[in-house]
């Protein structure tokens, strides 16, 4: 009998998945909460495990690298949402770790939804789509966010697609819940070509048989309301005040350093708690946090003047939309890293020619967080068959079993070492940077933009400038 | 085929056209012009890109439709905002005509087209369509104009015996709304109807009890004007707002009975209820779906904000291939041509020598393995060597040579 591959989630849904397992007598004792072993393999039956965040857990089954997985039925809809024919089944709820998601607007929702476009801001950007499909939205822009989809409406956005306990919880955060658009929990899921032939059945005669048997849940469910109403343009209220947006995460410390050595504070912000809405003393000034991940496009899109993010997270941008209206104003020189690609420090090669000789003309799978860089990264290394595998984190496991090739930030290789993996070619030094939108502005506005600007520049940290080895765009203009 | 070569991979549900495939596809787009052209329709091309918004509203596609189309964030696609590849020639069409055109001018357009639509498998996911637009002209002359304009497209290709199906959404919207139904009870049940469940026809007698007869007598048959007549008679009292729909497909009816036109008229034909708004109509060949179109006022409101009536067909391309009649489809090459050594006074002879032959009618291909009957080898500036059929004969000009070839193979063939 062959290995079973098993993904597993991290995250919220690790502990109750640890214990359904162990209840059903398979031991993933290895798997216990607080453990932080990405894979590991069990005798009886034969299964190799791994670890990943539960967004990956319904790719990794459709791209058939595990047989069978656990993870949110949520995010087994966003992919189907985009991806009706992909090979995962789901198999069974399993009735914890319910999530719900609510379409939400800020004030009148009947006043939101006429503005054109309508602008809908989620982590599911897939189910965003099938939301304003259904809803038939005469124009309307999905903005994928990796967080925080609350703190977008009513300014940045009409209606944000967020995780919430229920109603009550929608409202807490400000915000009035149009609808629930998905309820459900865990689930089991499985590769449909390892379902139709690859004996499963060590795992799935146990987990099928878990109390209480299968019951179905509500699951998606779209409207089927109409958008009849005229279109109005939406009033800019902006128009007297500088709007800057600050990181929370890894990259806050970094950023209240910079801000801090530019004479800029702000209540509400240190280098390590937030509110969503610091308040500065500056008049005008409009402050407010997000990930860094999102700026370059909130940036682009005008819902703010400036923004401190990673030069990693505008790079990917603009290799994505090469035209977009944004760009680095100044190099803050924090927060150093390089990205890489890392490979098993076992493989015999030590660049990525020597790689790409090795593996021939087979397709190379590289993974990354930073997918738009990743796809980058491949064209002008000229691989000539390649999929981009995008992932959410948990990335030190992904090699050599899951793909061959990880672009990955390294700042000095410890976790790299670590996890038996070497990076064979870095190619972009990311830094902590301000960004801004190329669109003119004037007057007050434009002021105390430079103002800003300026401060920031005289606090930034210079360093040894970084020779990037990738040739094109990145090397050219340092994107 | 197996072609010795190691199999290269191409995307599902593309295809690729070879010669005499091109050449059935030029018969159809050639002869489909001509006709066409000849009434009045002037061709036009939409790009492969649009925005995606174009074909979201309601009244545009379907949402099932809109599950199928090929989106995607172009490369200034930072704002959010979609693009699709073109799923509709229509659409992108109506959008031609507001942007080009007054609103309400009369206008007739065509176009040659492909569409891209998800498909499972092995399924055609780009589809080539020969359509044509009438903007701006009122019913029911206009709709049958398109009804005559397509029958004389589907003869001049030669294909045996075309009919028409005919049919009017206002019959049965007319019926629904009478009923009460909601915009999305209608879609439902309307689909229902069109699939065959006649049971979904239930609901609308439950909630019109004085209907005089059952309303499967109008959904199980079909007719001539005999047939539209009957169901007048049988909604006129009871749903008055049916009786303009019926009305019109009196006047089509009459008129292609009147013209000797093979046609059926039936009340569930549409395959999209809520974008067409008025008459509908479709083209067999041996049974077979060739095409189709009919009326959609509303359209050019959902793009515009102008009511410009609005009507169309298309052909498919893919439909009609299997049923063209068997004809020659590929001349081949006539003559090859080619210098006996690589001397460049003689290339440079056998290049004239294979255009003089070219003005002539004649197919000419320069070099490359002489499959064809005949080969021309330049082996001076006055000595032309013709092998042909196993003979060979020397000529001291191009003239010489033109006149016996011409005889022999000549374009009069």
């Amino acid at each position: 009998m062959s290995t079973i591959k098993l993904a597993l989630p991290a995250g919220d849904l690790r502990a109750e998945s640890g214990r359904l397992l162990l209840g059903a007598g398979i031991d993933v004792s290895e798997y216990a909460e607080g453990s932080r072993l990405y894979h590991f393999r069990l005798e009886q039956p034969d299964v190799r495990v791994r670890v990943f965040r539960e967004k990956d857990v319904p790719i990794q089954i459709a791209l058939g690298n595990y047989a069978l997985g656990i993870c949110g039925g949520v995010w087994i809809a966003e992919a189907h949402a985009r991806y009706p024919n992909d090979d995962v089944v789901p198999l069974r709820p399993f009735g914890f770790g319910v999530r719900r998601v609510y379409a939400a607007a800020h004030g009148d929702p009947a006043q939101a939804l006429r503005f054109r476009p309508v602008r809908i801001v989620s982590e599911y950007p897939n189910l965003a789509e099938r939301y304003a499909l259904a809803m038939r939205f005469p124009d309307y822009r999905v903005m994928p966010v990796h967080g925080a989809a609350e703190a977008y409406p009513p300014e940045d956005a009409e209606i944000a697609l967020l995780d919430a306990a229920d109603e009550a919880t929608v409202e807490a955060l400000g915000l009035r819940p149009l609808q629930r658009v998905y309820e459900g929990g865990a689930w089991l899921v499985a590769n449909r070509r390892a379902l139709e032939g690859s004996d499963l059945s060590p795992l799935l005669r146990p987990l099928l048989a878990i109390a209480p048997p299968f019951r179905d849940e509500p699951g998606l469910s779209l409207p089927s309301r109409r958008n009849a109403g005229a279109s109005v343009p939406r009033p800019d209220n902006r128009r007297d005040v500088v709007r800057l947006a600050v990181p929370d995460g890894h990259q806050q410390r970094h950023a209240h350093a910079s801000l801090t050595s530019a004479g800029l504070t702000f209540d509400g912000y240190s280098d390590s708690t937030w509110v969503r809405r610091p308040t500065s003393a500056i008049d005008g000034l409009e402050v407010k946090v997000i990930r860094p991940q999102d700026m370059p496009q909130q940036v682009a899109l005008g819902n703010y003047d400036l923004a401190l993010t990673g030069r990693d997270w505008l790079a990917d941008h603009l290799y994505a939309f090469p035209g977009s209206p944004v760009r680095e104003a100044v190099d803050l020189g924090r927060s150093r890293y390089s990205l890489a690609a890392v490979v098993p420090d076992g493989l015999p090669a030590d660049t990525i020619d020597g790689a790409l000789a090795l593996w021939g003309d087979r397709e190379i799978r590289v993974a990354s967080e930073y997918a738009n860089t990743a796809d980058h990264y491949a064209r002008l290394r000229r691989i000539r068959r390649y999929r981009v595998i995008p992932i959410n984190g948990a990335s030190e496991g992904f090699v050599p079993e899951d793909a061959d090739i990880l672009i990955e930030g390294t700042e000095t290789g410890t976790t790299l070492r670590a996890n038996r993996l070497k990076a064979i070619d870095s190619f972009f030094l990311s830094t902590n940077c301000l960004i801004r939108s190329t669109r003119p502005v004037e007057g007050r506005r434009a002021a105390l933009i430079e103002d800003i600007v300026s401060r920031l520049r005289a606090a930034a940290v210079t360093a040894p400038p970084f020779q990037a080895n990738l040739q094109g765009r990145v090397a050219d203009s340092g994107y | 085929m197996t072609t010795g070569f190691p199999a290269a991979r191409r995307c599902p549900g593309m295809r690729d056209l070879s010669p005499a495939d091109m050449a059935r596809f030029h018969r159809i787009a050639e002869a489909f012009r001509g006709v066409v052209g000849a009434w009045g329709y002037g061709e036009v091309r939409t790009p492969t890109i649009e925005y995606l918004h174009l074909f979201t509203g309601a009244g545009t596609l379907s949402p099932q439709m809109l599950g199928r189309v090929y989106s995607f964030l172009d490369w200034d696609g930072w704002s959010g905002e979609r693009v699709v590849l073109r799923p509709d020639a229509t659409i992108p069409a109506a959008r031609l005509y507001t942007e080009r055109f007054a609103p309400g001018e009369d206008v007739r357009l065509s176009y040659v087209q492909n569409v891209f639509r998800f498909a499972d498998g092995e399924d055609s996911r780009e589809d080539w369509q020969c359509g044509v637009e009438r903007l701006g002209a009122a019913a029911p002359q206009a709709d049958l104009e398109l009804i005559l304009l397509g029958l004389a497209v589907l003869r001049a290709l030669g294909l045996p015996v075309p009919t028409v199906r005919v049919s009017h959404t206002g019959v049965v919207r007319a019926l629904m709304e009478r009923a009460g139904l909601d915009a999305e009870e209608q879609l439902a049940l309307y689909d229902r109807i069109r699939e065959g469940d006649l049971e979904g026809l239930a609901v609308i007698e439950a909630r019109l009890p004085d209907l005089p007869t059952p309303l499967r007598f109008l959904f199980q048959t079909d007719g001539d004007r005999a047939y539209v007549a009957n169901v007048r008679a049988a909604l006129a009292d009871r749903v008055p707002e049916a009786l303009a729909p019926l009305q019109e497909l009196t006047t089509i009816a009459e008129t292609l009975s009147a013209l000797g036109e093979p046609y059926r008229v039936s009340m569930a034909l549409a395959r999209n209820f809520e974008y067409y708004t008025g008459l509908v109509f479709r083209f067999d060949v041996a049974e077979t779906r060739v095409g189709g179109g009919g009326r959609y006022d509303r359209l050019l409101a959902q793009v515009s904000g102008h009511d410009v009536p609005a009507s169309g067909f298309a052909l498919e391309v893919d439909a009609i291939v299997p049923l063209l009649p068997v004809q020659a489809e590929d001349r081949g090459v006539d003559f090859v041509v080619r210098a006996a050594t690589l001397d460049p006074a003689l290339l440079a002879r056998a290049h004239e020598v294979a255009a003089a032959l070219r003005e002539r009618g004649l197919v000419v291909a320069l070099n490359g393995a002489p499959k064809q009957a005949a080969e021309v080898i330049v082996e001076g500036a006055e000595q032309l060597r013709l092998r042909q059929a196993g003979r060979e004969s020397v000529f001291s000009s191009i003239e010489k040579l033109a006149d016996v070839v011409i005889d022999v193979d000549g374009p009069d063939e």
